[in-house]
């Protein structure tokens, strides 16, 4: 680290390369962790772990005893030793709560903006809105059936939309400004397991069902807008040109239309420029869309009858690059497969022996670059190179089914949660033992002594 | 409270990042435009070398810069794209010699990820489109259309996701770019797409190349008819265009800048990174090229950017030493070099580490930076002020005044100099051999001490003294008249110019005599109430030897007045106010204004504007230069009239933008100066100092001056010792041992006034130095150098071990006391409580210095704290700790003396990469980070809850877009008691650009009214290329954009002085104050630096 600071400071590493060698370099080095403890108050199986993405601070789990618990994981509230910190939960709310769930907790999320929020998802067939600071329920939302999954968008600055996957085949989207559904989303033919924001629209979702299907939906526009068809993969990582699949260019211009954040202001040009193309993309749109199908029904319902699959059997799993370029997703079928957002196109990468969970849906991280993925796979946790598919390292540390995994980017540690009721930490190693020097080793014994003498 | 903070630059970026050539101010001129990371400058090629036409600041740290030309225009345009995502395509405007925007917008995009290897920008050679390469695995288009307009930016998908470098090639009917690339297992590769506008898209291109040298990194498009492209790796270079494949193999070497020599692309100039610059040929027959050449011109500085102007002139940009132009040579000189450095231009960058430091001991603060890396690693020694290079000297006692002659009128070179002593007046002549001889004057009376001399009109001298005024021709040197004093009354003050006398005796008698040709002729005395203390008659009208108006400071009632020649009429009568008599007065001209300049006995200066016609004076101002009385002197530097203040603290007073300036000259007491350009010494001074007349010229006229002292080796660190006055530094030196590049790691130690080393101590080998301090201990008064070290094991991820090294210097050597050995790197090192601090890795480590009962000294380890990721930066206060972490932003330790244990008080949550942290004041912190930002956090510990006060309130923030390495408490200017200025603390950064900048901290009601003016100048000065002020102060990184907050932009706010005055009105009125005030109050911040 010494060479990487030397030659930042003389201007011969760019800054941002340097923050990403140490990242590389830490993430590399991931083990469990030697100085931090988080104290699971749960007495089922986590479930689900994220946390906030506003200050990096906060752990939320949930588990299947029905409790949500938050711990703080910069700061410890107690030290063993003087070393080893431990993190107890802040707060818990389960089933002893008035408004507690009554069953499993599978999901748990923080509201993207502050902390002041938190939204769980549980079996009762409720997902409830927290407040955080009183550890009261503000709002539920009553589901058709079991809630496998929720997800917030990070990026979204016009809507605040809790997207819900249950048991039932609608994916249905909770605004929390109204305490009502907008939108109800059908497509699927099984439960949805899993649902995922873009990173690079407020308005895509992507929804995993328990038929197979990845679905791609553009909240502004009725219907989905794209299935994964595992049957179409490129060998690159580009589709190959010029020949192009009519859902290809239909996918283009939906996409140049959301994402035309390239503004170019030129003197003559003005604001006009961007509305004719907006219109120009939805006329191509349609154009496109009615010429492949034969009926005049809505666009939307076009896809509906696409049987097309991502996975055989249920899609457990998903998770879209920060970069917005790619989506993970994993299956009952024990694959792993990466896709390229743009095109559709499942990419040939060949996850090595990967064996997961087929009964649940199961939460996958992503290292900051996206170059790293990290994946229960059973007991363990297995991390991959997301582009070549790579095992890189395999964690060890569970005694059950791990279920969910959260990468903390701010620090580089990695948080598992498993159905032997641990919540794990996996951090870069700290050398606070090694490098302690021997007097103050002998001290703290001492010191540890004197208590037990006292005692 | 330092919470509302000033931050300016002192001294510019110096770094050039990029530079390019072309007809860009007029089609028939050719330019040399530079960057400077945040600057641009435009300069023009000229017979006499480059005439500086422009220099403006960018809203954004550039990350490409390209001149190019749209079809049908008659000059080139420049494109100019940010680090933020900014681009603008700019004009050159010939009427206002202003920038034009012709085109701007944001090319940043929500998907892909940045890219690690830089930003690229270029533009296809046939101008049809600009290709950016932003994001990894995106290239954006932006096409131009046929009037050259731009059109809507898309991305394409790029396939490879390390690219090292595109460009586009010559000669190909669709646009074509070469991409150097890095695939998954390493290997370097070649390959080439056409970009098709129609489909959006790439087909693949011509050709491809694969598994080139591993350390290929740069790429060179070969314009037609040859074509193709240059592929420079570090032990080959490749020329290949899809059929011809050539390579030859090189020196071993990383070539970091290219820059073409022939328009047909034949000739290139490579620089390396050790500063090596070659020519390479391709050779060719027939438009196929046979072959590669390759030959060492020379040495030059590590180049960054190479631009050929012409006639074999090369500007060598340089990020690590300073730039140059060179010329290339037809014939090598005696050591086989064919460079020639015609003109070194001063770069700082980047500054590691430096010290601020009192060497004269004059309260003025000098900044010693480590500077520059390679080989032109060198230590700059930046003042505020003005350096007299001594060129002779000789010991003189007693001057009491000095005057060079002439010996005729229109003789362009001074010849004589009149020294005056108490009783006795000496001539110095310069003989043939350019040594100053004494000399005589018939004339002059030599027994008598001088109180004036001075060339006439008609080829003759004057010489007053105490009793006479005597005239004598310069030719003959023999009196020709003279005018006594009446008997009884002595003269005490005279002056004259080339044809006029002015004198005073005791009484209060004013006498003003006229030079005629064989004569003095007194034509006016008059009898004032008190007696005159000074005077002058310096022309200032349009006669360059006859003035109407004498300026006169009396005794007694204190007043400056006004006279008119040749009826001695009292014009003006100005009460100086207080009690000290006024000693020097001069009247002069800068730049078409008049002013009186009037100096007390304590060292105040006093200025007015003036009148000429009616003798008014107006516009009264007054600062404070020294102590002592100071006398004023015109002298002429590069054809402009500067005044001198001749007293402890030697001034040059100048003016700038119609604004009068002050530098200091940097010595210490003068008690006269007069100008003295001889032959043998062209634009000297001649200066009385305490027992010594020296001869000696100036530096040039400006606020910043810096030294040179070249190491030739990278220096790291560097600390001052006040006791035995030295500088001690961390450097390294890269030596080739057998064939493998390693580094020596050294601490010297320097004399802090001469600069020379007088001792040097090895490190172990893999040992190198990481921090220095110069401190002492509690019961043990000495001080030492202390120095902390890593061993960088290649195998080792983190340094494991390490060293703390205690030095006293003993007779000019460095004397190793006591070593301790630590588990890790030892990245930082203060002076804490008579205790030595150490942050080693992921700790916090505070140790003892002991006796131990052999009487040696021991460092005894006492406590410590963990729970950082890496504490790279440290300061301390008292008790608190302030330690800037790796990435986890700003925490506050406490020291706990009764149990002796270090514990957090607070930290800052978010996830800043630290480069730099100070302590502001008890409760503030200032941090700087990975992102350029600057940000400002308070301890909160008056909050209510536990958790309130754990946090670090982060209260600033502010994009300052340079990499700040290290903060400084300090000034680097003298501080005025007297002035508003004078109380506000302030602290200096240096950054990698080489920027030298101050951060104030400002009262809440300056603050305030500042900030107003800021929002009053950002609707007035608009942003080249239409970039905005208030994005680019924004704070930025990964996570989030913030508008800044608590932080001032010192360098807009004193632009508003280069306004125009109609402006200055307008936002005058709209504050709600006078313009003078508000001229007055900025005036003032520029004195912070």
């Amino acid at each position: 680290m010494w060479k990487e600071v030397r030659d930042r400071e003389a201007g011969k590493l760019p800054t941002s390369a340097f923050a990403s060698r140490v990242r590389s370099r830490r993430l590399s080095a991931l083990a469990i962790c030697n100085h931090k403890e988080i104290i699971s108050p749960h007495h089922g199986a986590v479930n689900s772990l994220q946390v906030d993405l506003t200050e990096g601070r906060y752990l939320l789990s949930g588990a299947s005893d029905g409790s949500a618990a938050i711990y703080d994981i910069q700061q410890a509230t107690e030290y063993e030793k003087g070393l080893i910190a431990k993190h107890k939960s802040l707060f818990v709310v389960d089933k002893q709560h008035g408004y507690g769930h009554k069953f499993a907790i599978s999901t748990v999320i923080w509201y993207p903006v502050d902390t002041g929020l938190f939204v769980t998802g549980s079996f009762d067939h409720y997902v409830k809105v927290w407040d955080t600071n009183m550890a009261q329920v503000v709002m539920d939302f009553k589901m058709p059936g079991k809630v496998y999954g929720t997800a917030m968008s990070s990026v979204a600055k016009a809507h605040m939309l809790i997207a819900a996957g249950s048991a039932d085949v609608q994916v249905r989207l909770c605004d929390i400004a109204s305490g009502a559904f907008t939108h109800t989303l059908s497509g699927h033919r099984g439960g949805i397991m899993n649902v995922e924001w873009s990173t690079s629209s407020e308005w895509i979702l992507m929804t995993g069902g328990c038929d197979g299907a990845i679905r791609f939906w553009d909240i502004r526009r009725a219907g989905c807008f794209r299935i994964l068809d595992q049957s179409q993969s490129q060998f690159g990582r580009r589709p190959p040109f010029p020949e192009r699949t009519p859902t290809e260019v239909v996918t283009r211009t939906a996409a140049a239309g959301s994402s035309s954040v390239n503004k170019l202001i030129s003197k003559k040009k003005a604001t006009l420029g961007n509305g004719k193309k907006q219109s120009q993309a939805v006329c191509k749109l349609q154009n496109l869309t009615t010429s492949h199908t034969m009926h005049k029904s809505h666009p939307g319902t076009a896809s509906s009858y696409s049987r097309a699959t991502a996975h055989f059997g249920a899609v457990t799993g998903l998770r879209a690059t920060r970069d917005g370029l790619y989506l993970l997703s994993s299956g009952s079928d024990s694959r792993l497969r990466l896709w390229d957002i743009e095109s559709g196109c499942s990419i040939s990468v060949n996850f090595e022996a990967t064996r997961l969970q087929t009964n649940k849906a199961i939460q996958l991280a992503l290292s900051q670059d996206s170059s790293a993925v990290f994946i229960p796979s059973m007991s363990n946790v297995k991390v991959y190179d997301v582009l070549s598919g790579l095992n890189l390292q395999t964690f060890y540390g569970h005694y059950d089914m791990v279920n969910c995994c959260y990468f903390n980017m701010q620090d580089q540690e990695l948080y598992t949660g498993s159905n032997d009721r641990h919540i794990l930490v996996w951090s870069p190693p700290s050398s606070s033992f090694s490098d302690m020097d021997e007097e103050e080793r002998k001290r703290l014994n001492l010191k540890a002594d004197e208590d037990n003498w006292s005692q | 409270m330092s919470v509302w903070n000033y931050v300016v630059t002192a001294h510019k970026p110096t770094n050039v990042t990029h530079s390019c050539v072309g007809n860009f101010t007029s089609p028939q001129e050719l330019n040399l435009i530079i960057a400077k990371c945040t600057r641009i400058e435009i300069h023009l090629l000229t017979a006499h070398g480059l005439q500086p036409m422009l220099d403006v600041p960018i809203y954004g740290r550039i990350a490409t810069l390209e001149l190019f030309r749209p079809h049908g225009e008659p000059q080139d345009f420049l494109f100019i794209s940010t680090e933020r995502y900014k681009f603008c395509v700019l004009q050159w405007d010939p009427d206002t010699s202003e920038l034009i925007t012709r085109a701007m917008g944001d090319v940043s995009d929500r998907i892909g990820r940045p890219t690690d290897n830089g930003q690229i920008g270029l533009i296809d050679p046939d101008c049809r489109l600009i290709g950016l390469h932003l994001y990894d695995g995106l290239f954006k288009v932006i096409p131009f259309d046929n009037k050259g307009q731009l059109k809507e930016a898309f991305n394409i998908r790029l396939e490879e996701l390390q690219v090292l470098d595109i460009k586009f090639l010559y000669g190909c009917s669709r646009p074509t770019i070469v991409v150097l690339y890095q695939d998954n297992k390493d290997a370097r590769h070649v390959k080439t797409y056409e970009v098709v506008l129609k489909d959006k898209d790439f087909v693949e291109g011509p050709w491809s190349q694969n598994n080139l040298d591993n350390g290929a990194g740069l790429l060179i498009p070969v314009p037609m008819p040859l074509g193709g492209v240059i592929i420079i790796g570090e032990e080959t270079i490749v020329y290949c265009n899809g059929t011809i494949f050539k390579a030859i193999p090189i020196r071993p070497s990383i070539t970091r800048a290219y820059g073409r020599v022939d328009a047909d692309g034949s000739r290139y100039l490579l620089g390396d990174n050790a500063g090596l610059i070659h020519l390479l040929v391709i050779t060719h027959e027939r438009e196929r090229v046979n072959g590669l050449k390759i030959e060492h011109l020379g040495e030059t500085t590590v180049a960054s950017t190479i631009s050929y102007l012409d006639n074999a002139v090369v500007y060598v940009g340089s990020s690590y030493g300073d730039s140059q132009l060179i010329k290339l040579n037809l014939q090598p000189d005696a050591k086989g070099s064919y460079v020639e450095v015609l003109e070194a231009y001063v770069n700082l960058g980047p500054i590691v580490d430096f010290c601020v430091v009192d060497l004269e001991r004059q309260g003025q603060g000098q900044v010693v930076t480590c500077s520059g890396a390679y080989k032109d690693g060198s230590l700059r020694i930046v003042r505020n002020g003005i350096g007299i290079n001594e060129q002779a000297s000789v010991e003189l006692q007693g001057i009491k005044g000095l005057w060079s002659l002439r010996s005729s009128i229109n003789d362009p070179y001074d010849s004589l100099l009149v020294v005056s002593f108490i009783s006795e007046t000496r001539v110095l002549a310069m003989n043939m051999d350019d040594e100053l001889e004494e000399s005589e004057i018939e004339g002059f009376s030599a027994e008598e001490q001088t109180l004036f001399c001075q060339n006439a009109i008609h080829d003759q001298l004057v010489q007053v003294t105490a009793t006479v005024v005597r005239l004598v021709s310069s030719t003959t040197r023999q009196l020709l008249h003279e005018w006594n004093a009446p008997s009884g009354y002595s003269v005490n003050v005279a002056t004259a110019n080339a044809s006029q006398v002015l004198l005073a005796t005791g009484g209060g008698h004013l006498v003003y005599l006229e030079i005629e040709k064989e004569k003095l002729i007194e034509v006016k005395h008059i009898q004032l109430e008190y007696e005159i203390s000074c005077l002058d008659i310096n022309p200032i009208g349009e006669n360059p030897n006859y003035t109407t108006v004498a300026a006169v400071g009396m005794w007694t009632d204190l007043t400056v007045r006004i006279f008119s020649l040749p009826s001695l009429e009292l014009l003006t009568k100005e009460n100086l106010g207080g009690e000290i008599i006024p000693r020097s007065i001069l009247q002069c001209t800068f730049e078409g204004v008049s002013y009186l300049l009037c100096t007390l006995g304590d060292g105040h200066l006093l200025n007015f504007l003036l009148d000429i016609n009616t003798g008014g004076l107006s516009n009264r101002k007054k600062v404070s230069l020294g102590t002592q009385p100071i006398t004023l002197r015109t002298f002429s530097s590069k054809d402009t009239t500067h005044v001198f203040a001749a007293s402890d603290r030697p001034t040059v007073i100048y003016s700038s933008n119609k604004k009068l300036l002050y530098s200091n000259v940097n010595l210490k007491e003068v008690s006269h100066m007069c100008p003295f350009n001889s032959a043998a010494f062209p634009d000297s001074l001649a200066i009385a100092k305490e027992g010594e007349l020296s001869i000696g010229t100036i530096d040039d006229i400006q606020k910043l001056h810096i030294r040179t002292i070249p190491l030739g080796q990278h220096a790291r660190r560097i600390c001052h010792q006040e006791q035995s006055r030295t500088f001690s530094i961390c450097c390294f030196k890269n030596c080739q041992i057998s064939n493998e590049e390693t580094e020596m790691h050294f601490i010297r130690l320097l004399d802090d006034q001469t600069f020379e080393f007088m001792s040097i101590f090895p490190l172990d080998s893999y040992e190198y130095g990481c921090s220095i301090i110069s401190c002492s201990f509690s019961d043990d008064n000495n001080a030492y150098y202390c120095v902390g070290t890593a061993y960088v094991l290649p195998e080792e991820n983190e340094p494991s071990k390490g060293r703390i090294l205690v030095f006293a210097v003993e007779d000019g050597k460095l004397q190793l006391i006591v070593e301790k050995e630590t588990k890790g790197a030892v990245y930082s090192l203060n002076a804490f409580n008579g205790k030595l601090l150490a942050a080693i890795n992921q700790k916090i480590q505070l140790y003892k210095w002991t006796l131990r009962e052999d009487g040696s000294r021991e460092l005894q380890t006492e406590c410590g704290h963990h729970g950082h990721i890496l504490a790279l930066y440290v300061q301390t206060r008292g008790d608190f700790i302030v330690v800037g972490d790796l990435m986890k932003s700003i925490s506050l330790l406490l020291y706990k003396h009764e149990e002796g244990a270090i514990e957090e008080l607070a930290r800052d949550y978010n996830a800043n990469w630290m480069s730099a942290v100070e302590i502001l004041d008890d409760d503030v912190f200032v941090g700087a980070e990975n992102n350029y930002n600057l940000f400002t956090v308070r301890k909160n510990s008056d909050a209510a809850s536990d958790e309130e006060r754990g946090r670090l309130e982060v209260v600033g923030e502010y994009h300052l877009g340079e990499f700040v390495n290290r903060f400084r408490h300090g000034s680097l200017v003298m501080r005025l008691p007297d002035s508003e200025v004078g109380n506000i603390p302030t602290i200096i950064f240096g950054t990698i650009n080489g920027v030298i900048g101050v951060i104030a901290s400002l009262p809440h009601d300056q603050y305030v009214f500042f900030e107003k003016l800021q929002a009053n100048l950002v609707k007035v000065i608009k942003g080249v290329g239409g970039l905005s002020h208030e994005q680019w102060r924004s704070f930025n990184n990964e996570k989030r954009t913030a508008d800044a907050r608590n932080f001032l932009d010192g360098d807009l706010i004193e632009s508003f002085l280069d306004l125009s005055r109609s402006r200055m009105d307008d936002i005058a009125t709209s504050m709600g104050v006078t313009l003078e005030e508000l001229c007055k109050r900025v005036e003032e911040l520029t004195r912070l630096h």
